[in-house]
């Protein structure tokens, strides 16, 4: 049992470096499509493998107490994330590319002659 | 050393990166250029809390924090939609 609560905590270990060098380039990048980037990689490595994580170490921790539903709990909302940050991201990068918001200097552009699709 | 005590050690590690990456998403949420970047820092603002608040539930030893969090992520994608919808239609219809 305790072997879970070591691959739970080093799970929660990973997603909080990846939480932190997520938010450092999102601060960072310079225009939104690159910090799309720096916040993928802090919702899924800093928010769904830790979620992932704590269910593991629930389950793995006797000390606690409803651990099962605490595991069951944070494993159904690590795939609710998993599932639903990709598709608010796309809508969200569709949205800005669609109304123009961002200033860019794109050296390829593959959507620029796609028109008509609303 | 009990599997308690090794737990209080990790939070003890792993608790100020959680926060300083707080204060970074913050910054970013308040000086943000557009609509776009202000939503995108807003949405990992909110699903890293969740994720933070299932950490909670083991620290407080609480399971009520746990749906809380499934509420946070879910309020995350309704935000990107509507907003994106908002920004690329003009309106929010269905």
């Amino acid at each position: 049992m305790s072997l879970l609560f070591y691959i739970g905590a080093l799970l929660i270990v990973i997603g909080a470096l990846c939480d932190f060098f997520g938010a450092l380039g999102l601060l960072r990048f310079p225009n939104f499509y690159v910090r799309l980037h720096a916040a993928t990689v802090g919702i899924i490595g800093g928010a769904a493998v830790p979620l992932f994580g704590v269910a593991l170490l629930a389950l793995g921790a006797d000390f606690l107490p409803h651990r099962y539903a605490i595991a069951g709990a944070s494993f159904v909302t690590g795939i609710v994330v998993l599932i639903v940050s990709p598709a608010g991201s796309h809508a969200l990068a569709y949205a800005a590319h669609k109304a123009g918001l961002v200033d860019w200097e794109p050296e390829v552009d593959h959507l620029a002659g796609v028109e008509g699709d609303g | 050393m009990g599997l308690e005590s090794q737990f209080m050690l990790l939070m003890k590690f792993v608790m100020p990166i959680y926060l300083l990456a707080f204060v970074l998403y913050a910054v970013r949420a308040f000086k943000g250029p557009t609509i776009a970047d202000i939503i995108l820092a807003v949405d990992c603002l909110s699903f890293d809390v969740a994720a933070f608040m299932a950490i909670l539930a083991v620290y407080f030893r609480s399971v009520y924090l746990v749906s809380g969090a499934m509420v946070l992520a879910l309020w995350g994608y309704l935000l990107d939609i509507y907003v994106a919808k908002h920004i690329a239609e003009g309106e929010v219809g269905a």
